[in-house]
Parts: structure tokens; sequence; C-alpha cells
């Protein structure tokens, strides 16, 4: 079972996300979706070891290198998710941008929002 | 505050869940973006939330630009053609208890630790001495694990390649008299001319302080790429050369490769005498920061110059 109420509501914006992307037509709504979606994740994986009051894993906020037993390492927040996130975020924005060109393009071709009809057309072209 | 934050995010996402009209689905969007940096910023990650609030700045712009050309593009006489077939409530039905589920399936099989925390240890106790530098999370993408930064930019590459591929115009923006909305408000322009320079100046900072405090190289050059969003908003220019800005990019792609290569893979640091080793380790990750800044700020200003060139099309 999951440990704290971060996780939790992770999980619930993933599903969210999911059903979102599974039960919508709009196109544009599907991107919508697909940037929560990674949000989510982003958002679970730094709350692995997570406890409130958590210092940033950074020297100079804590005091220095001999204060790190006086905090104790339990009361500093884990800095490897945080360096994975960080190009994780990055390149959710070019899939972003990747995307909304993508739509672009499609519009162009078939001058629809909506999936089902894109299909039609392509189909029938 | 925490759980607050937390219920306003999924509210949010529920909101767009239901939302038709598709600007207001993607203001939403960007107040979850930052209601969701707030939340990284409780979790002790500061470097993370300052990214998510300017990954919001940049998805904003880009799906309102896509939907300012889906309205130009729409034929007003032409009603919105839908599908004809709605789903049935069984196919409702079914997706629902799918999604629960699923969410059942990930609540029970979550576990309870994740990772080793003697790893957590060895990056704090010993990035300062390894990597150098104050900021662990920069040490660890920096130092430890440069090969993510590498692909990284190599993602960031091959999506400015796409971006370019698939937007069909030339190379010199079209020149019409239109000028950008924002150039109708006194407010928003007077606002704009003051925070733009506070901009620039903030993106360097982030950039070159990046290795002592919370920032680095792409949230400087995050903040970079903003100062030429504001730059193009008030003075209406569209000056700069997008193949000269694109080959850059690829010399500094090519820059960071090889400084990652000489000092990280072929473990330089061992070279240097011991009392010289804490300059040498901030000179690198100054350089490295900057490098990514510059990086990061050529490809996404790329990506805003096609966009505008899309929309003034």
């Amino acid at each position: 079972m999951p440990a704290n109420i971060i996780e939790i509501s992770a999980i619930l914006m993933f599903i969210i996300s999911f059903y979102g992307l599974i039960s919508t037509k709009n196109i544009i709504k599907s991107i919508i979706f697909i940037v929560l979606m990674e949000v989510s994740v982003v958002m679970f994986w730094l709350s692995f070891g997570f406890s409130l009051g958590q210092l940033p894993p950074i020297l100079s906020s804590i005091g220095g290198m001999e204060y790190i037993d006086v905090v104790g390492i339990e009361n500093i927040a884990d800095p490897f998710p945080q360096a994975l996130m960080i190009t994780a975020i990055i390149i959710g924005l070019s899939i972003t941008a990747v995307n909304t060109i993508m739509f672009i393009t499609l519009y162009r071709k078939y001058n629809t929002i909506d999936w089902d009809v894109a299909k039609e057309r392509s189909l029938t072209e | 505050m925490l759980e607050l934050m937390l219920f306003l995010w999924i509210i949010t996402a529920c909101i767009i869940l239901w939302e038709k009209r598709h600007v207001r689905m993607v203001l939403w969007l960007g107040l979850s973006s930052f209601v969701a940096s707030i939340i990284f910023f409780i979790l002790g990650s500061p470097d993370v939330a300052m990214a998510e609030a300017a990954i919001s700045v940049f998805s904003t712009i880009f799906f309102i630009v896509c939907l300012e050309k889906y309205y130009t593009l729409r034929n007003p006489e032409q009603k919105v053609v839908s599908s004809q077939k709605n789903d049935s409530l069984v196919s409702h039905g079914l997706r629902i208890l799918f999604a629960v589920f699923l969410f059942g399936l990930f609540m029970y099989f979550s576990p309870d630790t994740y990772f080793d925390p003697h790893l957590k240890e060895l990056y704090i106790r010993r990035a300062a001495t390894d990597v150098g530098g104050e900021n662990i999370v920069g040490a660890i993408y920096l130092g430890y694990r440069v090969f993510d930064t590498l692909f990284e930019a190599l993602v960031l590459v091959v999506a400015v390649v796409a971006v370019i591929h698939m937007s069909h115009f030339d190379e010199t923006p079209p020149k019409d008299e239109k000028q950008s909305e924002v150039r109708k408000s006194n407010v928003a322009l007077f606002l704009m001319r003051i925070v733009a320079p506070l901009t620039i100046v903030f993106g360097i900072y982030l950039v070159v302080n990046g290795f002592l405090t919370a920032g680095g190289g792409f949230q400087g050059g995050l903040a970079i790429a903003a100062f030429f969003i504001c730059r193009y908003m008030v003075y209406d220019i569209y000056d700069i050369s997008m193949s000269k800005v694109n080959k850059m990019e690829e010399m500094v792609f090519a820059a960071i490769s090889i400084l990652a290569v000489l000092i990280v893979f072929q473990e330089a640091q061992a070279l240097i005498p011991y009392h010289l080793l804490p300059m040498f380790q901030n000179i690198y990750l100054i350089a490295m920061n900057g490098l990514v800044g510059l990086k990061v700020a050529c490809g996404f200003l790329i990506l805003f110059y096609r966009y505008i060139a899309i929309e003034r099309s």
C-alpha cells in the first residue's frame, strides 16, 4: 500500500487523466490529458520517502557539510528523483510542442477536431 | 496547506474532464501546473518547482496558438462536425470500471519503499567533494548522471527538428501589418516593459548561480527564452534568423557532449592538483550550466518563433 497522501493523489490524478484520455473524442483535450499525466508521474516520483518539513537538498540551505548530521539525513529531501524529474519536465514540454504542431497539421489536412471523423476521412481518402 | 493544494490539483483535472470550451480548458491546465509547482515547493524541491512554473507558461502559449489557428481556419458557416454515434451507457460504464480497477491495482501493488536510502545518503554526503558546488540536484545531473542531460538535450534537438519540418513555412517571416494583440492594451505593455529586463537578469542569475542555490541551466534557459517572448510582444520584433539559431543550438549540443566526455567520462579531475580542484569544479559547473541554458534557450526560442510564424501565416 502507498505510504503517504501525495502518492495516493498522484495515482488518482494519473487515473483521472487516463480516464479522460480513453473517454474523450476531442484531440486538444487528449493532448491536455497527456500533459496532466506527465505532471502526475513527476509528483509520484517526488513523493518517495517524503515527510512534511524536509529541507531542500542544497548545502547552503542546510547550513554546510558539517550540519548534515545535525539536521539528520531523514530531514533532507531525496535529491535523486528531483534530478531525474527536471530532465523529464523539459522532455514533456518538447512532447507538448510536437503534439500541438501535429494537431495543426492534422487539422489542415482533415479539417476536424474529432478523432473519429479524422479516422473516417483518412480511410475514405 | 498540502492537503488543500492536492485537493485543488485534483479538482482542476476534474473540471478539465467536464469542460467543453477549449480556451477555458487551457487556462485550467495553466492553473493546474501552477498548483503542482506549489506542491513541488512544499515537497522540498525548489528546482523542479521552478521548472514546472516556467513550463506552464510555454505550454499555455503553445495551446493558445494552436487554438487560434483552429478558430481562424474553421469555416464560420460550417457547423462543428462531430461523429454521429454517441457512446452507449455500457461503454461509459466499462471505461469507469476499468479506471477504478487500475486505481485499485496501482494502490495494491505500490510498495512501501522504493530507493535504497544509502544512495540518498551517498549523494548528500559526497556530491560536494566529488562534483563540487552546493546544489546537490545540479551535481547529480551534471556529474553523476550526465548521460541523462546529454540525452535530454538530444530529445530537445529532435523536437525542434520535428517542429521545423512539420510547420511548412519559409525562413523569412510574413511581412504583414498584423501586430501582436498585446499592443492594444497599454497596461499590459507597460507591465511587460518593466518585467522583460528583470526576466533576462533573473535568467542569467539562475544559470551562473545555479551550482550554489536552486536553479541551473534548464530553469535559466527557460527564463531567457521568456525574455524573447516579452521582446516580441512589446516591440513586435521578429528579426532573429532561425537558421543561425538552429546552427548555434547544434554547436552548443556538440560542445555539451565534448565537455561531458572529456571531464566526466575521461575523469580529467584526477589530473588536476588537489588544491586547484574546487576552482576547477566550479568552472566546470558554471560552463556546463551555461551551455545547457544556452541550449534550452535556443531550442525554445526556435519553437516559439515557429509558432508565431504559424499564427501569422
